[in-house]
């Protein structure tokens, strides 16, 4: 194993083994204070930053740092390829991912000090770095599920932070099942790239598919690009998933979670680039979900909603970018905006602070008040533009409507069945009532 | 002072399998003290005798070696998760029989006494009167899948006069006739789709550890790679029928389970949803399939067990009126009870890191290339489990302070070490799967070139 392969691999478990440390001493009883975890998490996060530096000088220099175990476990013509890879894309995604990660580490020492989560979230904070470290340094599309997967679940464990209100953890609930969802389809398109090509690895050169069969593998890997990164018609989960503390709805829903969609497709763009269909779709997909985003946030009425609906329209528009080929400038906008909703979020606590001080700089003349474009609008198009945007698009509606509803209708009448049956079968009769799959009322991250 | 060889022989080792636990089982009925301990050094007897068979074992053989080993953990583990007030001699006693049984079903070669061993292994439920408690459906379940399997064997009995299974191997024995009642008696065993309300009913109303065990004895499955797909190859054109019923099992109990409420029926039903996916792997006909069908057998007996048992330790500390209705907050009293049951239930439906990310990879990459159609409701029903297990932890352990409880209420440190040593296996094996599909692998070769054989032969009605 030569050094930039040693490097790629510390990067990458580095995270994994903190968190499967600290997580077994705690099962076991054992539980860290919190100087030590703000200590071991900057360690690693600098020795991770410092590595990746020295990998992006190895791939300027010279050329991509791959590195193959083998398969992770094989049965007949089935192998999971075990192969980690940094090249000129999964390399930014990797800088991103550790130096955001080290930055909220620090900035969630303070934030979080003496909260009762605080060993949990560092655990889910290194949980989910070691998740996206492992699906952005992936050589193969099974690799980059599994890792895409740690991200889903650490995410939704974020949102239901605070575990002892219902709210969050309803609505992380909600977001699970979205993921999960939107999952199918990387797990199908996985299934198809291995049926039809043989493997899913892409370390040496992307797979070659007929362009039917392309167009069908792009649809199923735009299917969870979308869920992941809140594209419509899956918006709704974003604003539920701020009710996470505000160092993760900063990494997670302004940096890299949110980016994990665009980066599945970057990867995607060989194939993308040979189907027309699929292209297109995920044009029109981002540019819609460019102007949801723009409309909803303008009516969000709390800060860290508005960013979020913020990153989402840019996001759409990096769809959009990826839809037409522009592979270079996507990921230079997804370098800007992550970087950039990062502070945002982080500031966003502090935002009436802000907005004292700087009102005392210009010496007490800031209104910060202009003129809106929507006011150049006729007043009952106004009205029902904010309606709609207040209730984010009405998706959430639709998605009840047409989704869950059904969904839960189909259950119900499956628990009515049993009911039916119950008193030719019980001998001590009980209750059974039907349950709300939407959760309680007014949870929508307000 | 050397071992005598005959120690490591095959029957000898067999015997100490299962005779060990029925002797325990009949002491702790007559002896009535220290009935854990008792069933402990019994439990363990098995476990070596097993692991000895197991390494015995040839490579490709060495399936129903395996199974019984982890079969005789299982019970060791559930022993030592059972509380106090469940350790009654009926308890343990049944445990301690279903054990024997269960292990004498998975080591016979022999059609009479695998009949001998699938009833026995329901005779603490019918004796006791467990899951008469509630609802019949159960006990009509269990006998009906006894009656048809006892028919079945009759059937061949009849017709061949040979009751070895190897002997009877590829030579369809008792027609037609007889592989229907074979599927009658996996349907009712597994509780496919239409019976399966009985798992449900028997989960809530039974005992719930004893119970769990006794579904994760997978006789269904176990008939179906026992004698199904060795003993009738001409049924090519039958196989997808179970196939696809098992996958509509597995998506309509999926269903099901989003609005129940009752914990106990809950887990049930996602037990029995995943354990339908063994099913249909097993009749993928695929090398992945069945790999991924065996090693999913291993992580869905596993979790079960313990996602009943953390149940069960709830029901003890908190009171027995937990639904899914409203959220408890029992994280803040049993933290390392909510992580493990938080680990079993996202391995249950394949969180990466764990062995049941790998088995359901396999799973349905096998029963995609065999059924594209049908096996796409797989993955779909694994979302929905996925919903459904995490609805339930969320319900229980989240969302909520409990005001006016004090306790902690976590796990004992007997309890802690067990549900560590599982969560090891779960998490170790998913991340050195190899070592574990390299086996499962060898076997499902063997089953594959059975059904495959099946494809090639003619099916039933025109041979007869």
């Amino acid at each position: 194993m030569s050094h930039p392969q040693a490097i790629l691999v510390v990067v990458v478990l580095a995270p994994g083994v903190v968190f499967g440390v600290l997580a077994s001493l705690w099962l076991l009883g054992w539980t860290v204070g919190e100087r030590f975890l703000s200590w071991i998490t900057s360690l690693t996060f600098s020795a991770c930053a410092f590595g990746i530096t020295a990998l992006a000088w190895t791939v300027a220099s010279t050329s991509n740092v791959t590195i193959a175990f083998g398969n992770w476990f094989v049965v007949g013509d089935y192998h999971f390829p075990l192969v980690l890879m940094a090249d000129r894309l999964s390399l930014p995604f990797l800088g991103l991912t550790v130096v955001l990660s080290g930055l909220i580490g620090q900035f969630s020492a303070t934030y979080l000090h003496r909260e009762p989560g605080f060993l949990r979230f560092f655990l889910l904070l290194h949980l989910f770095s070691f998740g996206s470290l492992l699906a952005f340094a992936a050589g193969s599309f099974d690799l980059l599920a599994a890792g895409w997967e740690i991200v889903g679940i650490t995410s939704v464990l974020l949102i239901g932070f605070f575990v002892l209100r219902p709210a969050p953890v309803e609505n992380g609930l909600r977001v699970f099942g979205v993921y999960r969802a939107c999952d199918i389809g990387l797990l199908v398109g996985v299934f198809a790239l291995h049926h039809w090509a043989g493997t899913a690895s892409f370390d040496r050169g992307f797979p070659v598919l007929t362009s039917t069969r392309a167009v069908i593998v792009c649809l199923l890997l735009l299917l969870a690009a979308s869920g992941k990164a809140a594209q419509v018609p899956f918006s709704g989960w974003l604003p539920r998933a701020m009710e996470g503390p505000t160092p993760s709805s900063a990494i997670f829903y302004g940096a890299i979670s949110i980016h994990a969609g665009a980066y599945l497709l970057l990867r995607a763009q060989p194939l993308l680039a040979r189907s027309v269909l699929a292209s297109s779709l995920v044009i029109l997909i981002g540019l819609t979900t460019a102007i949801h985003g723009a409309i909803v946030g303008r009516a969000s009425a709390d800060a860290k909603t508005s960013l979020a609906y913020a990153t989402l329209a840019q996001v759409g528009i990096v769809f959009v970018e990826i839809g037409l080929g522009w592979k270079w400038i996507a990921v230079a906008h997804i370098l800007g905006n992550a970087t950039v909703r990062t502070m945002q979020f982080l500031r966003a606590p502090s935002m009436l602070h802000d907005y004292h001080q700087m009102h005392s700089a210009f010496g007490g003349e800031f209104s910060g008040g202009r003129k809106q474009a929507e006011e150049l609008l006729p007043e009952r198009v106004q009205l029902w533009l904010y309606r709609w945007a207040f209730d984010r698009g009405h998706l959430d509606t639709i998605l009840d409507r047409w989704v869950i509803d059904p969904l839960a209708q189909v259950s119900a009448y499956f628990a009515r069945i049993d009911r039916i049956e119950m008193p030719w079968t019980t001998i001590r009769p009980r209750d059974v009532a039907p349950i709300s799959l939407r959760g309680t009322a007014g949870q929508r991250g307000d | 002072m050397s071992v005598p060889q005959w120690v490591f022989r095959g029957p000898f080792l067999t015997a100490v399998v299962v005779g060990v636990p029925w002797l325990a089982a009949v002491l702790v009925t007559i002896y009535r003290r220290q009935l854990r301990i008792v069933a402990c050094i019994a439990v363990l007897a098995s476990i070596t005798a097993s692991a000895v068979l197991l390494g015995e074992a040839p490579k490709g053989e060495s399936l129903y070696q395996a199974l019984m080993l982890l079969f005789s953990c299982l019970t060791f583990g559930a022993l030592l998760v059972l509380p106090r007030r469940d350790c009654g001699t009926g308890t343990i006693g049944g445990i301690l029989f279903l054990l024997g049984s269960t292990l004498l079903a998975y080591s016979t070669g022999n059609l009479v006494v695998l009949l001998a061993a699938w009833t026995l292994s329901v005779m603490p439920f019918l004796w006791s009167g467990w899951l008469r408690a509630r609802s019949w459906r159960p006990v009509v379940g269990l006998l009906l899948s006894s009656l048809a399997l006892a028919l079945a064997i009759g059937l061949i009995l009849a017709r061949s006069h040979v009751s070895s299974i190897s002997a009877l191997r590829g030579q369809n024995p008792g027609g037609l006739a007889a592989f229907g009642l074979l599927v009658v008696a996996v349907i009712f065993r597994k509780g496919i789709c239409p019976a399966h309300a009985w798992v449900a009913d028997a989960a809530e109303g039974g005992p719930a550890i004893l119970t769990a065990l006794l579904l994760n004895g997978h006789f269904g499955a176990l008939v179906a790679a026992k004698l199904i797909v060795p003993l009738f190859p001409r049924t090519g054109n039958l196989f997808p029928i179970l196939s696809y019923l098992a996958i509509a099992t597995a998506v309509y109990v999926a269903i099901r389970a989003l609005a129940e409420n009752s914990p106990r029926r809950l887990l049930a039903f996602v037990a029995l949803s995943e354990s339908a996916c063994i099913l249909g792997g097993l009749e993928s006909r695929t090398s992945e399939g069945i790999a991924g069908a065996l090693v999913h057998w291993f992580v869905v007996s596993i979790s079960t067990v313990a996602l009943f048992g953390i149940l069960r330790l709830l029901e003890v500390r908190f009171g027995e009126n937990l639904t899914a209705s409203r959220h408890f907050g029992l994280a803040e009293h049993a933290p390392r009870l909510a992580v493990s049951f938080a680990i079993f239930g996202l391995a249950l439906v394949g969180l990466p890191g764990t062995l049941g990310f790998c088995s359901q990879d396999l799973l349905i990459q096998g029963t995609l290339a065999s059924h594209p159609l049908t096996g796409l409701l797989l993955p779909i029903a694994t979302a929905i489990n996925a919903v459904s297990i995490f609805r339930l932890f969320t319900r229980l352990f989240l969302g909520k302070r409990r005001t006016g409880f004090t306790v902690m209420a976590d796990a004992l440190p007997r309890e802690r070490w067990i549900l560590a040593f599982g969560i090891l296996f779960i998490v170790l094996g998913g991340l050195f799967p190899n070592a574990i599909v390299i086996q499962r692998s060898a076997d499902a070769n063997i089953v594959e070139q059975a059904t495959r054989k099946s494809a090639d032969l003619e099916p039933f009605g025109r041979i007869d």
